[in-house]
């Protein structure tokens, strides 16, 4: 896998916040927009991760969240999240970021106490699990730079599918 | 050794990309248009890998012949051999289904698909600025290296 | 001193860039070119501080120049320059004979002959899409912004204020050139 130095993209992430900021005027609209970018990165982004990680299928929600916090961020982010605080069904979890790269060097100016500074996560996260027919809502929860102690995305799943002949008969 | 084409197939039936190297009978003698060519490859795999599916002796909770499936579930073929050509089929979990036509006498081209998927499609295609996800595409860079591999391999 | 390096994945940063010419292309309200290059900007000038804050000031235009075709153009991109021309007069031509940036684009798209499942079939993904265009060097012109204004920012940091534009007539190739402000 190809690397570069981390400090470039998250200068590039943290200058592309500041943008949308400045062009959008609306802070609620920038976390709008950072959830579809990430959301537009997962779809790309999914299959670089099953064929780089010989993934062949996920058996269940469970285990599709263990590989995206286990493998997906170690491959993209060089870091890990763990998978915790699941509901009595599990159909919830919460991903736990210690470390996250986005964030190094980043304060929020004031004004921003409503901005996801990282809701590019999230998008990323609801993408490539869409791709492989896992419907998830994706929500950062707690975050580091609002004054939480630790970095956490609440994950919900909403429905896992299968697939069927996209086509009609006779069609 | 003989490579004659090449289907990208999405989940939604789509199909992404063909090429052909080798095509000694015509599109217009077999299926008529290259839409009702795809449609019916399409047709062919999906209905091999539901009945392989469906007659599984060994998995104990299988899929009901016609019944949904999950993507890149647990049993799926690899490839079939007619006494003319050989087929290759490789399905992603995100449903990515990768078709190449060989000569019958070539071996286990598994590795080589997971190779076209893993460093060809998603280098070339996904990485391809102008390229819209879910949408067919015509990539020279992606032929280019993909009939590049190929001849690497010496299949073709 | 070597300072502690942190790494991701190349795709990170390729995906982001893609998307966000995307994001500004597909929309109204502030136009591409001129908000692509103002975040190329500020990256360009926080990367080129941090690539030389522990170094001795650059003084010479060319030693300048030679640090941006060098160190800076291996952080960003890999590798270096592979050409680096000048008329003495404060122009100076980069060339790259494989641009990494662009080394995927590959225009001739979409499928000629569509199928007819595609259009009703098209997939989940909105938002996602540029107007297609008929050949890589002017599909390439978008996503060039980017690349100059990092360049631009990185020799404004250094005391080279500067236009820069790029010239990808011939992909992979392309070529940066780049002119000091006199004064």
């Amino acid at each position: 896998m190809e690397t570069i130095n981390s400090e470039i993209f998250t200068l590039m992430y943290g200058s592309i916040v500041r943008q949308l900021i400045t062009d959008l005027e609306d802070i609620t609209e920038v976390n709008k927009q950072l959830d579809t970018m990430g959301y537009n990165i997962g779809v790309r982004l999914i299959d670089e991760f099953l064929a780089k990680s010989r993934t062949a299928a996920c058996t269940d929600f469970r285990d599709s969240t263990e590989k995206v916090a286990k493998v997906g961020f170690r491959m993209f982010l060089n870091t890990t999240a763990n998978v915790t605080n699941w509901n009595p069904e599990g159909t919830e979890c919460s991903l736990v970021l210690e470390d996250n790269p986005l964030t190094d060097f980043v304060e929020l100016p004031e004004g921003c106490s409503k901005l996801k500074y990282c809701n590019v996560l999230c998008g990323v996260i609801r993408g490539a699990l869409e791709m492989v027919n896992v419907q998830v809502e994706c929500d950062f929860a707690k975050d580091t730079l609002r004054g939480d102690e630790l970095n956490e995305i609440r994950l919900k799943l909403i429905s896992e599918g299968t697939e069927a002949y996209p086509f009609k008969d006779d069609d | 050794m003989v490579c004659y084409n090449f289907y990208i197939f999405n989940r939604q039936g789509t199909c992404l990309c063909y090429h052909e190297w080798q095509r000694p009978k015509s599109v217009k003698q077999g299926a008529g248009t290259p839409s009702d060519d795809q449609k019916m490859m399409f047709g062919l795999f999906f209905s091999l890998k539901t009945f392989a599916a469906a007659m599984d002796p060994r998995t104990e909770n299988k899929a009901q012949l016609g019944g949904p499936l999950r993507i890149g579930g647990a049993c799926t073929f690899h490839s079939y051999a007619t006494n003319n050509y050989k087929l290759h089929f490789l399905e992603s979990p995100s449903g990515i289904k990768i078709i190449l036509n060989t000569s019958p006498e070539i071996g286990d081209l598994r590795d080589h698909l997971s190779t076209i998927y893993g460093s060809i499609y998603v280098e070339y295609v996904l990485k391809n600025p102008v390229y819209m996800p879910g949408k067919p595409f015509r990539c020279q860079y992606f032929i280019g290296a993909l009939t590049k591999y190929l001849q690497d391999c010496r299949l073709t | 001193m070597e300072r502690p390096r942190r790494t991701c994945a190349e795709t990170c940063l390729e995906l982001l860039s893609l998307q966000i010419v995307h994001y500004y292309a597909g929309q109204n309200q502030a136009p591409l070119a001129a908000s692509t290059e103002a975040i190329g900007f500020r990256v360009g000038r926080q990367l080129a501080e941090r690539c030389t804050w522990d170094r001795p000031r650059l003084v010479d235009q060319l030693d300048v120049m030679k640090f941006i075709c060098k160190e800076f153009w291996i952080e960003l991109f890999q590798k270096q320059v592979d050409n680096l021309r000048t008329n003495h007069r404060g122009t100076f031509v980069l060339k790259d004979a494989n641009f990494r940036w662009l080394s995927k684009l590959s225009s001739d798209l979409p499928a000629p002959e569509k199928a007819d499942a595609t259009e009703q079939n098209a997939g989940p993904v909105a938002n996602d899409s540029m107007p297609s265009r008929p050949a890589a060097n002017e599909a390439a012109q978008d996503y060039l912004h980017l690349p100059c204004a990092i360049i631009r920012g990185a020799l404004t940091h250094l005391g080279l204020p500067c236009t820069v534009s790029a010239d990808a007539s011939a992909l992979p190739a392309c070529d940066f050139t780049i002119n000091i402000r006199a004064g």
